[in-house]
């Protein structure tokens, strides 16, 4: 009685959360639900991530050029009409997708719509933008990202595991130059109707479709951009950083759509703990030296997998004993059946929902699905970790570990090589 | 807003909209800007705009080609100033060469200027 309760209270919030359908609008894919939200939020997706650009730093740079002049109004006019009406426009890169967002309070809709249109539409890429604007922030952000150990392991973990595609960096690389003249080029073969996804919360999906209808009139028909096929290489590398907490990366790739079973290897190894200060059920979370952390990392794009333990600590001494302890618990991680396995499936499972209850993890996992046209919602992923079971997980595990190893080490000299981890 | 100088109020387009005026005047015109002697030195027009505020950002949107042709221009007259003289002839300014380079940027900047006051000292209104 309760048990049924307790399912059908999860499968009606669990529909709540989802877009139904993703209609063609004007030639363009959207997705909308209204649950409720006091805000209002919509996402442009485009396929125009770092791992399609021409020449490094190029999508960077387009990601900076969100809400510049435009044929409509100017950069100044964006800024100082989104504050009267309060609402935050944002843009986010990832190695895949673009992703421009605006939140706003309920009604404002028609500005804020036309606001996003019009950098897809009719966006000017002046070259005073680039050099007053756009250059120094990315420079910015680069100089940030590189100042994080973790963010410049696994940057540099991506290099190396899949090369060209996936491996070139979201950041600007120092002194590489980027014209405007390159971002336009870029923008003019990414921004087309077939390559864009608007996914909207708070929302009613008939409004938008309104206005999507009268303000993208003018984009070009273009299909999404085409790349070669991911292949996972592997190899190692170390990088001399100070001041910073020691790093080592050491991650195994995979190529095709993401498996599932990893997810739940990563939840099955991540020691962070479910209640603050406590220790985990995870095999690596009694052998990680205190001040130490072990991370799973799981990274899923569209044709290949970066999965990873990120091991952090005070000392090399500390990261090499956590590291240790991390690999071997990730060469005996298949045999996990049982109790162990389930553990692990309701972590993943818990995991995938909740981080589409932020709008941020929403528009990362759907709007993937939303841009191929497929059904965007939870349900899939959540039917496809259930049937995770002892053999396919061990499978899965071993052909993940037969890969050459992507190993990365961030700090000190005397980090641990690859073989002394036991890889 | 510039009052006096390059970017001040014009006849100039009243005088292009009319083709017989423009074809009494133009003589003139070359006339007089070969005689005030910018094209001697191997100047253009533009460079002898007082450098405002907006003109000076203006500079800064210029691409680093026209930059360095502008800062060589400028050691070159001052050269000639120096020694008394003009340039040969052949080195003479073109009239097909004396654009105006940096107009359009000074005419942006001021308009975002304008812009700028226009939003700082609006009223709003809401419905």
């Amino acid at each position: 009685m309760l048990a049924a309760r307790a399912s059908a209270a999860r499968s009606a919030s669990r529909l709540a959360r989802n877009f139904a359908t993703v209609v063609e609008t004007a030639g363009v894919k959207v997705a909308a639900a209204d649950s409720g939200e006091a805000t209002s939020a919509v996402t442009f997706v485009v396929k125009a991530g770092s791992r399609f650009e021409p020449k490094a730093g190029v999508a960077h740079a387009l990601k900076n050029y969100a809400f510049k002049s435009t044929s409509k109004r100017s950069t100044l006019a964006t800024i100082r009409e989104a504050e009267l009406l309060g609402g935050v426009l944002s843009s986010s890169l990832s190695r895949e997708h673009l992703a421009v967002t605006a939140e706003f309070l309920r009604g404002d809709e028609s500005f804020f719509v036309d606001a996003l249109s019009s950098f897809f539409t009719s966006a000017k890429f002046t070259r005073h933008e680039l050099i007053e604007y756009v250059a120094p922030v990315c420079e910015a952000e680069t100089t940030a990202a590189h100042a994080n150990p973790a963010t410049r392991a696994i940057d540099l973990a991506h290099t190396l595991a899949f090369r060209a595609g996936l491996g070139s960096s979201i950041f600007t690389s120092p002194g590489q130059h980027v014209s405007a003249e390159d971002v336009e080029a870029y923008a003019s073969t990414v921004f087309g109707k077939g390559n864009l996804a608007v996914l909207g919360t708070g929302i009613d999906s008939a409004t938008l479709q309104g206005l999507l209808e009268k303000s993208l009139g003018s984009l070009p028909a273009a299909a999404a951009p085409s790349t070669a096929p991911s292949r996972y290489f592997g190899g190692e590398t170390r990088i001399e950083a100070h001041g910073a907490p020691e790093t080592v990366f050491i991650g195994f790739g995979q190529v095709g759509a993401s498996a599932p079973e990893l997810a739940v290897l990563a939840a099955y190894l991540d020691p962070t703990p479910s209640i603050k200060w406590s220790q985990g059920l995870s095999p690596i979370a009694s052998q990680v030296p205190v001040g130490a952390s072990v991370k799973a990392v799981l990274l899923p794009y569209s044709d290949a997998t970066l999965f990873g333990l990120l091991v952090q600590g005070p000392s090399t001494e500390a990261v090499k004993a956590a590291g240790k302890a991390a690999v071997s618990a990730l060469k005996e991680a298949g045999a996990a059946k049982g109790e162990d396995l389930q553990r692990a499936i309701a972590k993943a499972k818990f995991a995938a929902s909740s981080s589409v209850d932020g709008r941020e993890g929403l528009i990362s996992l759907l709007g993937s699905k939303a841009l191929a046209g497929s059904e965007a919602s939870l349900d899939s992923a959540l039917s496809a970790l259930d049937k995770v079971d002892s053999s396919a997980f061990s499978k899965a595990t071993s052909e993940l570990l037969k890969g050459k190893p992507t190993f990365v080490a961030v700090g000190n000299k005397s980090l641990p090589y690859q073989d002394e981890l036991g890889l | 807003m510039t009052i006096l100088g390059p970017l001040g109020p014009s006849l100039a387009p009243a005088v292009r909209a009319n083709k017989n005026l423009y074809r009494w005047v133009k003589p003139f015109a070359d006339w007089y800007a070969n005689l005030a002697g910018w094209r001697k030195v191997g100047l253009k027009y533009d460079d002898l705009r007082a450098n405002s505020n907006s003109a000076l950002q203006a500079i800064g949107r210029l691409t680093p080609r026209e930059y360095y042709d502008r800062a060589f221009r400028y050691k070159r007259a001052s050269h000639l100033s120096v020694l008394h003289t003009t340039l040969p002839k052949d080195q003479w300014t073109k009239p097909e060469e004396d654009k105006r380079y940096l107009a359009p940027h000074v005419r942006n900047v001021e308009a975002e200027d304008q812009e700028r006051f226009k939003w700082d000292h609006m009223e709003v209104h809401r419905n």
